[in-house]
């Protein structure tokens, strides 16, 4: 039995879905807003929902897709020191729970799902990936305008409200003046001149690559999701370098994740350098560009 | 040496006279000469300056400008020193989850495909097309909906037949409801209203005919649907047919409605049943490589066939008709467009079917 761990309505999860009905696997979704009882039940642990009941023993497999993974009910109890003692009990009954479960075959985690960029780029360059020349400021005093780039680290690219761009998104963008003031703390990095850029999805050891091809085009010359509808940039399936992918490797394996989407730039100077990684973002429609099929992909390693 | 490198999503088929390029990323295609197939061709295993040595001086910037179309349409890049090997071929496969993608149901009203929601889910159907004989209202096709709120289905196309009570409000409650049927078609108008543009939430079609199974199968430029796996269906499988299961009027289970052979009826055999039957999927795999005239088209990859009404001039090894669709008044020899009820060698096949009254119909 497969456990799927995911937001409701989510289209990966979906697609997935249908090739797992297809192989004919048994699977649990898991909605977000499903919180789970923990019972023993002849010396098993057994877990309860509104609207799934399984032991865990019974799990072959999960997949952490997105949200905030798996939700457990807790009792309320009257008197303060009961209820902090009974909260710890939970605590250590969730946590063993989350453990036996993340020990199985699985996609993902949800206990280290949340990447820092900034910790991400140190180890790909342990990892032996060259990294674009990066530095956090809160001024522009070393900061070569035209010649560098900002973007933002945090994990959630899409503001809510925004103002200078409608749907929020915040993009990469070239630096072009210097600014008289200090700021909070911002990442500039060299902006490479790229030949094109490389999408690269990860799974358990595997890559499949796609080449965008943005630079032809000045919407998108510095971020490829500013897409330009009319003419979308060329995708194309790619073969990143032998060792390039096993640099890649190394890096998923020292993070401790196990599919993810990692960015790329070939540059004028033939060299690949690595951006970032996106452990829950979309991949479909690359997939779907490249006729790779990902969403089987996954449900076959299930 | 520079070196041309075709994108592997380009592809190019080639015709009796002439080569369709289609862009399978950006979902177009247009014809151009063998002239160029010979030089894309040749790129392919030679270097630009290498191929320019085999033409003279005259021929040399035709040549040239064949290279400058091909990477101004960005079918390609130019790399030096040599091919870029980064660049695998894109794969041909056709990988798509499900036994079944589209079904077709004729029926007197919608309790029919209500009646088989627990099939269409089970075997995954994700688009529906529905011809009703009898007039719907608002409610009928709300039930409808609700019959398919928790299933597979994705798409749900409607034709029924016009009445008066069709108005702007019957359509408004529809749309406020509508979550799965995407068009309507209303027949046997008797005024045609306008189109509704993007007011509901599905497109509503309104026509004078009166629609009937034996309308379907025209190949027409119109049908044409340059799209990645449309395409690599096609490639791989019988474009018309892979995939697709209909239920006449009658309740009769067919691979097409059209398509003579019956392989049970709604009232005693399940859709899985039928789709068991060895002789279901007969014509899944016949590609039009393998169809008279088809094989020598150049719209072939993109084109949508028809199995059931053919010339029947052909027939397989395995007993299969592989004639040329009869509704297809295209010839790749000639590259004209034609009438093909009018073609004087169609006429027996015409007669067999008993089209002669639809195309006295359409005509008029």
């Amino acid at each position: 039995m497969i456990l799927i761990l995911s937001s409701n309505a989510e289209i990966t999860t979906d697609a997935v879905i249908m090739w797992l009905n297809d192989l004919k696997k048994a699977y649990i979704r898991v909605h977000e807003d499903e919180f789970f009882e923990i019972k023993i039940i002849n010396k098993k642990f057994f877990l309860e929902s509104y609207r799934n009941r399984f032991f865990i023993d019974d799990i072959s497999s999960v997949w952490y897709r997105r949200g905030g993974g798996l939700k457990f009910k807790r009792g309320q109890y009257h008197h303060e020191a009961v209820n902090q003692n009974m909260n710890e009990a939970h605590y250590w009954l969730e946590d063993y729970v989350i453990k036996k479960l993340e020990a199985k075959k699985h996609i993902n985690k949800q206990s280290n799902s949340r990447l820092n960029k900034l910790w991400v780029l140190e180890e790909a360059q342990k990892a032996g990936l060259k990294v674009p020349r990066y530095f956090l400021a809160e001024n522009t005093d070393d900061v070569i305008p035209g010649k560098m780039i900002t973007k933002s680290f945090t994990e959630n690219v899409i503001l809510k409200s925004a103002y200078e761009h409608q749907d929020g998104m915040l993009y990469t963008a070239v630096v072009t003046q210097q600014e008289q003031g200090s700021f909070f703390p911002t990442f500039f990095q060299d902006k490479i001149e790229k030949e094109y850029e490389i999408r690269s999805f990860y799974l358990d050891g595997k890559i499949w690559s796609t080449a965008i091809m943005s630079q032809k085009d000045k919407q998108t010359e510095t971020d490829h999701r500013k897409y330009n509808t009319a003419v979308p940039n060329r995708n194309v399936p790619y073969d990143l370098p032998l060792e390039t992918g096993q640099k890649l490797n190394e890096l998923f394996l020292a993070l401790d994740i196990n599919c993810g989407s990692a960015d790329f730039i070939k540059g004028k100077d033939g060299q690949f350098y690595f951006l970032e990684i996106n452990p829950l973002g979309q991949f479909l429609g690359l997939s779907a560009v490249c006729n790779y099929a990902l969403d089987k992909e996954i449900a076959l390693y299930l | 040496m520079r070196y041309f490198n075709l994108y592997s999503n380009i592809l190019i088929t080639k015709g009796a006279n002439r080569i369709l390029i289609s862009d399978l990323q950006r979902n177009n295609s247009e014809l151009q000469s063998l002239e160029l197939y010979d030089i894309i061709e040749a790129l392919k295993s030679h270097a630009i300056e290498t191929l320019m040595g085999f033409y003279d001086e005259d021929s040399k910037p035709i040549v040239g400008q064949y290279l400058d179309f091909l990477v101004d349409k960005e079918y390609g890049f130019i790399s030096t020193g040599d091919r870029d090997h980064s660049f695998p071929p894109l794969s041909l496969e056709y990988k798509d989850a499900g036994l079944v993608s589209d079904i077709f149901i004729a029926c007197r009203d919608l309790a029919r495909p209500r009646q088989l929601a627990p099939s269409i889910g089970n075997l995954a159907i994700k688009h529906m097309v529905i011809y009703c004989e009898q007039e719907l209202a608002v409610a009928d096709f709300l039930d409808l909906e609700i019959s398919f709120s928790d299933s597979s289905v994705e798409s749900i196309e409607i034709f029924a037949p016009c009445h008066a009570g069709i108005n702007e409000n019957y359509l408004q409650q529809l749309s406020e409801g509508a979550r799965r049927i995407y068009s309507l078609v209303f027949y046997k108008c008797t005024t045609i209203q306008p189109e509704t543009g993007d007011r509901y939430k599905f497109k509503v079609v309104f026509t004078s005919r009166h629609l009937k199974i034996n309308a379907c199968g025209k190949v027409d430029l119109k049908y044409f649907n340059t799209h990645l796996p449309k395409v690599l269906e096609a490639i791989n499988h019988n474009s018309c047919l892979h995939k697709k299961i209909g239920i006449d009027i009658n309740g009769d289970i067919r691979n097409c409605p059209a398509m003579p052979q019956r392989f049970g009826n709604i009232r005693d055999c399940s859709l899985e049943e039928a789709l068991n039957h060895k002789a279901f999927k007969n014509y899944w795999n016949l590609t039009k490589d393998h169809i008279a005239v088809c094989k020598d088209c150049e719209f072939r990859n993109i084109c949508t066939d028809c199995r059931a009404y053919t010339e029947r001039t052909h027939i397989n090894e395995a007993g299969l008709d592989n004639s040329k669709p009869l509704k297809c008044g295209y010839s790749p020899y000639t590259n004209q467009w034609e009438k093909w009820s009018e073609n004087p060698l169609k006429q027996k096949a015409i007669r067999h079917y008993g089209l002669q009254e639809l195309i006295k119909n359409e005509e008029a």
